[in-house]
C-alpha cells in the first residue's frame, strides 16, 4: 500500500455496519471525527502559509499607494530623496530671487522621493559580492565533490554551514571594527597609491576622484576621502555572507551530475580540469541558479550592510564612496518617517526589494529543481 | 601548436586549477576562523558576570555599562512567544504537505511558496508586522516582534517537518491502518513520534535562524532599557541593544555588545552542533537574512 | 475585518496589562542630543523611586515628535520645538505641554590626528566645508584663521545626521544665519540634504563616524565630544569672539531667552546670540507632553510623569553640568513650572510633590 492508497482503503473501512455490540472506541473517535479535525487544522496550517505570501504582498502594496500615486514611475528613476520640505529662495524666469521688503521670498518645496540611489546602492554591493564570492564558491564546490577526501567533507561542508549560521549583526560588527578600519587605514590608501604611482590614469580616475555638482548649481572636484565606510566595504561583508549559500547548493547540484557524463570525459584523456569544467557546464542552469539565490540573500540583507556602507543616499560611481542600499534605508529611517508620504515612499521601496528577492528566488528555484525534475536536498 | 606541449600546457593547467580549488577553499576557511576568531576573541575579553546580572547602566554611574540583561531576557520571551504561534502552525503544515498533500491542490502551491518565504527579506517582514501589528495596538510591543519571528518561523519548520515526515516509513502507517486506527490517531500516534527527534532538530535550526535576527525586530518590538516581561509594551531583545550599543562612540559600551555577540554565537553554534549530531539530512536548509 | 484583528490585538494587550507587574512604567523617545542627560535622569530618579520604570529611547528628534503625536509614548525630547504643522497634528497648543529641560552646545568635532591644538572656525568656513567649498584641511582660508598649527592635507568628511534631528535643525539653523549659499543650496531642517559626507544615526552614530575617520569633521552636542576625547573648535560668535562650548557659554547665550517664553508651548531659539562670551551654536532641547495626560492608562501613572518632570526640571538640574549640560536659568525655570502645573489628567489638575512646588506668583 502507498500513501496514496490510505485515502480509499479508509473510506473503505469507514461505512462498515456496525459489529455486534462491544464498545469500541476507535469507532467513536471516528464519529467525534478527529480525523476532520485534524485534517481542518492541517488545511488551515497551509492554508496561512499562503495567506502569509498574500498577506505580505498586500499589505505593503495598499501602504505603498499614496507613494505611487504621488510620484509614479519617476519614483524608479528619479535620485533625489529628501523627507522634508525644503525652503528656497522663489526664483523669477531669469533665476534670480525674489526680493520683498529687503527680504528673499521662500516658496517650500514639498518632500520628494525617488528610489533610484538606494536600486544603484542594492546592484552595485550585490554585483560586488558576486564578483568575489562565486569563483571562491565555484572553487569551495569542485573541491568538495571532486577532490576532498571522504573524511574532510562533513566537517568541511559543517564548517562553511556554520558561516551561514552567523547572524548578520556579528558580520556588521566584524564589518565595522575589523574591515572598515583596515580598509581605511591599509587598503584604500594602498590602492590610492598605486593610482598615483601608476601617473592618475584618466581610465581610473572615477575610482578615485568625483565631480560633485552642488546644489547651488557648481560643480567641484575633489579626493574621494576614503573612510572605509564604503561600497567596497559593503561588498566584501556581503561576499562572505553569501558564500556559504552558494558553496552548499553548487556542491548539490555538482554531485547530482551523472557519473557516467564524468567518466565518459575521463576516458576520453581529460585532465582533472577539463572534466571539472565538463561537470561545470552540465550543470551550469544549477549553478546559475545558487548566484540567483545568492543574489537574492545579497540584495535583501540588512544589519550587515547598514553598519558599514557609509549610509550616503546618492549615486556615486566609486566603490570607494559611501552609498545606501534598499534595506539599509529601510532600517535607517522606517522607525523615525512621520510624514505619511515618506512612510508610504519607504514602503514602496521594500515592495520593490520584495518584489526583486522573490523574482530571483522563484528563478533560482526554478533552475536548481526544476530542471532536475524532483526534489534534491539542495532545494531550499 | 605540438601535440605534446599542448598535452604539457593542458595538464599544467589542470594542477593550477585543482590547486586553485583548494585555495579557494582553504581561503573560505581561512575567512571563517577569521570572523569567528575575531567575534569570539573579543567577546571572551569582554564578558563578565554583570553582563548576565545587570542592564545597562547610563555613563558617569557606579557599574557602567552595566549588563544586557533586558536582552537576554527579552530575546528568550520573544522566542518563547514567536515558537508558541510558528511551531503549531508550521507542524501542522508540514503534516498537510506530508500526509495529505496525494489528492490535494493546495499542496503544491504551500510548499513552492514555503521555499519562497525563506527567501523574503527579514526587514520586509519587519515592515509587516509594524503595519499589521503596531499601528492597530498603537505603539510598539513584543507582540508584534514575537510575530515576525514566527512569519520567518513558520516555512522553515513546515518543510522541515513535512521532511522528516516524509522519512517514516509507510509500513508504520500502513500497520497502524491495519490495527484500525483513525488517520488522526495514526498521524498523531505514530507517525508524528516515530519523527520526534528530526522534527526537533528542525525546530533548533528554525530557533537558531530567529535568535539572531535584528531586523524584524527594528520597528516592532522597537527595544528598552528595562527588564521588561510585558509583551505588550516595546520590547528588548538582544540583537537590536547589540546594535544600539555598537553604533555609539563609547568603547565601555562596545565591550558590552561583543560580549551579546559571543553569547549569541556560542548559543547558535550549540544549536546547529547539536542538529548536526542528529540529523544529517536536515543541513542546508535555512539561511539567515 | 481590520476592526476584528484590531478588536483582538487590543484584547491581548489588555489581558498582558493584566498580567504585567504594578509598577508604574514610563515610555519615553526622542532626541539623541540630551540622551546621557536623560539616561541619567533615569537612573537616578528610578534609584529614588524604585516603583516607577521609565525608559527613553533615543531615536532622535524626529522620531520623538513623530511617536508623540501618535500617542505611542508618554513623553517625547526634541532640540527643535514643534513647528506650526506638528502643534496642529497634535490638536492645537492649548493641548501641548512643551518645557525646555536643559541646554547643550551643538560643537564642531573633528579627527585629525597630529594635531594638538584647538582649532579655530567661523560659521561661514563651516558652511562652506558642509557646501562641498573647502576640501582639504590646509585650505588657505583654514590656515588664516589656524596660523600656528600645521594643518595636514588630509581631505575633509563631513558627517551629518541620516535620521530626523534636532541637532541638525539647530546646526542648520544656526549655519543659514552665517552663509546665505547655505539657505539657498542646502536649507533648514531636521533632515536636510547633504552633498557629501558620511552619515551617521543620532549623535551616537555621527560621534563614531568622527572617531573612527581621519579628517572627518562633524556636528554633535558637547557630552559626545568630551566623553569620547574628540577634539572640538571654537566657533566665532555674534561679538567677533571665538568661545569653546561649555555649560556657562551655552547659559551665556541662554540668558535672555527667559522672556520669549510664553504659555505652555515654550520655545525659544538661542543660537547666534550677542553677547561676548555666548556660544553661538547653543540650543535648548525640549520635553512634549500633552498637557491633558488623560490618554496614559492611569491616573497613577500621570501622577508619576509630572513628578518626574518637575524632578528633572529641578532636582535633575545638579548633574546637567557634569555632563556638559547648561541648567535651567531661574527665569526660565519660573516658566517651566508654570507650564507643568497645567498639566491635568482628564481635565483634574495633578499636584505635585509638595515639597517641590513653588508658590504661584
Amino acid at each position: 500500500m502507498t500513501q496514496a492508497s490510505i485515502g480509499p482503503v479508509m473510506e473503505y473501512l469507514t461505512p462498515r455496519p456496525a459489529p455486534p455490540a462491544r464498545p469500541s472506541l476507535i469507532r467513536a473517535q471516528r464519529r467525534l471525527g478527529s480525523d476532520a479535525i485534524l485534517k481542518a487544522l492541517a488545511r488551515a496550517a497551509a492554508v496561512t502559509i499562503i495567506l502569509m505570501l498574500a498577506s505580505l504582498v498586500v499589505v505593503l502594496a495598499r501602504a505603498a499607494v499614496p507613494s505611487i500615486k504621488a510620484f509614479g514611475f519617476k519614483f524608479l528613476v528619479s535620485s533625489e530623496w529628501r523627507p522634508n520640505p525644503l525652503e528656497t529662495p522663489k526664483l523669477t524666469s531669469d533665476g534670480s530671487p525674489i526680493i520683498e521688503d529687503g527680504e528673499t521670498v521662500m516658496e517650500v518645496q514639498p518632500p520628494v522621493f525617488g528610489a533610484l540611489p538606494v536600486m544603484f546602492g542594492t546592484a552595485v554591493s550585490s554585483a560586488l559580492a558576486l564578483i568575489l564570492a562565486v569563483p571562491l564558491s565555484v572553487g569551495a564546490a569542485l573541491f568538495l565533490v571532486r577532490i576532498s577526501p571522504k573524511v574532510l567533507k562533513g566537517p568541511i561542508s559543517f564548517l562553511i554551514e556554520f558561516l551561514a549560521a552567523i547572524p548578520s549583526i556579528a558580520y556588521g560588527i566584524w564589518g565595522l571594527f575589523v574591515l572598515a578600519p583596515l580598509l581605511q587605514s591599509h587598503i584604500e590608501p594602498a590602492c590610492r597609491w598605486a593610482f598615483e604611482r601608476m601617473g592618475s590614469p584618466a581610465a581610473l580616475s572615477w575610482l578615485f576622484i568625483e565631480k560633485i555638482s552642488l546644489p547651488g548649481g557648481e560643480t567641484i572636484t575633489r579626493d574621494i576621502p576614503m573612510a572605509g565606510r564604503d561600497m567596497l566595504c559593503g561588498g566584501i561583508v556581503l561576499a562572505i555572507m553569501i558564500l556559504p549559500i552558494i558553496t552548499a547548493i553548487s556542491r548539490d547540484v555538482l554531485k547530482s551530475v551523472p557519473r557516467a557524463q564524468i567518466e565518459g570525459t575521463v576516458a576520453l584523456g581529460a585532465t582533472w580540469w577539463q572534466s571539472s569544467r565538463e561537470m561545470l557546464r552540465y550543470s551550469r542552469s544549477g549553478l546559475f541558479g545558487a548566484v540567483m539565490l545568492g543574489l537574492a540573500r545579497a540584495a535583501g540583507e540588512t544589519m550587515a550592510i547598514t553598519m558599514v556602507i557609509g549610509n550616503n543616499n546618492q549615486i556615486r560611481p566609486s566603490v570607494f564612496a559611501p552609498a545606501q542600499t534598499m534595506s539599509s534605508l529601510l532600517a535607517n529611517e522606517f522607525a523615525e518617517a512621520s510624514l505619511e508620504i515618506h512612510r508610504s515612499a519607504l514602503t514602496e521601496v521594500a515592495l520593490i526589494l520584495l518584489v526583486m528577492s522573490l523574482g530571483f528566488n522563484i528563478v533560482a528555484r526554478y533552475l536548481v529543481v526544476g530542471k532536475s525534475g524532483g526534489r534534491t536536498a539542495a532545494a531550499h | 601548436m605540438q601535440y605534446a606541449l599542448y598535452n604539457r600546457m593542458t595538464r599544467a593547467n589542470s594542477r593550477m586549477m585543482y590547486g586553485v580549488c583548494v585555495a579557494f577553499t582553504a581561503a573560505i576557511l581561512l575567512l571563517l576562523i577569521l570572523v569567528t576568531g575575531y567575534l569570539i576573541s573579543i567577546g571572551i575579553g569582554s564578558i563578565t558576570l554583570d553582563f548576565f546580572r545587570k542592564l545597562p547602566i547610563p555613563n558617569g554611574m557606579e557599574g557602567y555599562p552595566g549588563g544586557l540583561k533586558n536582552g537576554l531576557v527579552g530575546t528568550g520571551i520573544l522566542i518563547a512567544l514567536a515558537s508558541a504561534i510558528g511551531i503549531p502552525v508550521g507542524m501542522l503544515a508540514g503534516i498537510y504537505l506530508s500526509e495529505y498533500s496525494a489528492n490535494s491542490l493546495l499542496a503544491t502551491p504551500t510548499r513552492f511558496i514555503c521555499d519562497v518565504l525563506s527567501g523574503v527579506p527579514s526587514i520586509v517582514v519587519g515592515i509587516l508586522g509594524y503595519e499589521l501589528v503596531v499601528r492597530p495596538i498603537g505603539h510598539h510591543n513584543g507582540y508584534a516582534g514575537a510575530a515576525a519571528l514566527a512569519f520567518i518561523m513558520v516555512p522553515i519548520i513546515a518543510r522541515t517537518t513535512e521532511e522528516m515526515l516524509r522519512l517514516v516509513p509507510n509500513s508504520y502507517r500502513e500497520a497502524s491502518i491495519a490495527l484500525g486506527a483513525t488517520k488522526a490517531r495514526t498521524i498523531m500516534k505514530v507517525v508524528v513520534p516515530a519523527a520526534t527527534g528530526s522534527i526537533i532538530t528542525g525546530v533548533m535550526l528554525a530557533v537558531a535562524r530567529v535568535a539572531g535576527e535584528t531586523a524584524p525586530l527594528l520597528f516592532t518590538a522597537l527595544g528598552s532599557r528595562l527588564l521588561t516581561t510585558n509583551p505588550a509594551e516595546p520590547f528588548p531583545s538582544l540583537t537590536r541593544e547589540i546594535f544600539e550599543l555598537a553604533r555609539g562612540p563609547e568603547p565601555a559600551q562596545h565591550r558590552l555588545a561583543w560580549a551579546g555577540i559571543l553569547v549569541l554565537i556560542a548559543l547558535i553554534f550549540v544549536l546547529n552542533l547539536t542538529v548536526r549530531f542528529f540529523s544529517q539530512s536536515v543541513r542546508g536548509r535555512v539561511a539567515h537574512a | 475585518m481590520n476592526n476584528l484583528i484590531r478588536h483582538v490585538l487590543l484584547a491581548v494587550v489588555a489581558l498582558s496589562a493584566a498580567v504585567a507587574s504594578a509598577d508604574v512604567r514610563l515610555q519615553g523617545a526622542g532626541a539623541t542630543f540630551p540622551n546621557p542627560l536623560y539616561q541619567r535622569w533615569v537612573a537616578e530618579y528610578q534609584k529614588a523611586h524604585p516603583d516607577v520604570k521609565i525608559d527613553y529611547q533615543s531615536i532622535g528628534s524626529g522620531g520623538g515628535v513623530k511617536n508623540i503625536s501618535e500617542k505611542t509614548v508618554d513623553f517625547a525630547g526634541s532640540d527643535a520645538p514643534l513647528n506650526k504643522k506638528e502643534i496642529e497634528a497634535m490638536g492645537g497648543p492649548d493641548k501641548i505641554v512643551q518645557v525646555p529641560s536643559c541646554a547643550g552646545g551643538v560643537v564642531p568635532a573633528y579627527n585629525l590626528p597630529g594635531v594638538k591644538q584647538e582649532l579655530k572656525f567661523t560659521g561661514a568656513i563651516i558652511a562652506d566645508i558642509y557646501m562641498g567649498r573647502i576640501n582639504k584641511w590646509n585650505d588657505p582660508r583654514l590656515a588664516q584663521l589656524n596660523a600656528g598649527v600645521t594643518l595636514p592635507s588630509l581631505p575633509i568628511t563631513p558627517a551629518y545626521r541620516t535620521d530626523g534631528s534636532g541637532t541638525t535643525f539647530v546646526f542648520t539653523n544656526y549655519l543659514a544665519t552665517q552663509s546665505k549659499p547655505f539657505v539657498a543650496t542646502i536649507g533648514t531642517g531636521k533632515q536636510v540634504k547633504w552633498p557629501l559626507g558620511q552619515g551617521g544615526k543620532g549623535n551616537e552614530g555621527v560621534a563614531q563616524v568622527i572617531e573612527q575617520t581621519p579628517g572627518a569633521i562633524g556636528y554633535i552636542e558637547q557630552n559626545y565630544a568630551d566623553k569620547n576625547h574628540i577634539a572640538y573648535g571654537l566657533v566665532q560668535n555674534k561679538s567677533g569672539k571665538f568661545v569653546k562650548a561649555s555649560p556657562k557659554t551655552v547659559s551665556n547665550a541662554g540668558s535672555g531667552a527667559a522672556s520669549a517664553l510664553k504659555g505652555t508651548v515654550l520655545a525659544a531659539d538661542i543660537w547666534n546670540q550677542s553677547g561676548p562670551e555666548a556660544y553661538p551654536i547653543a540650543s535648548f532641547t525640549y520635553l512634549i507632553v500633552y498637557r491633558d495626560l488623560g490618554n496614559i492608562k492611569s491616573k497613577e501613572q500621570a501622577q508619576a510623569l509630572t513628578d518626574y518632570l518637575w524632578w528633572a526640571t529641578h532636582d535633575g538640574q545638579q548633574f546637567a553640568e557634569d555632563l556638559d549640560y547648561a541648567p535651567l536659568a531661574k527665569a526660565v525655570q519660573e516658566k517651566v513650572d508654570g507650564a507643568l502645573k497645567e498639566l491635568n489628567y482628564q481635565g483634574e489638575p495633578i499636584a505635585v510633590q509638595a515639597s517641590a512646588r513653588q508658590s504661584r506668583p
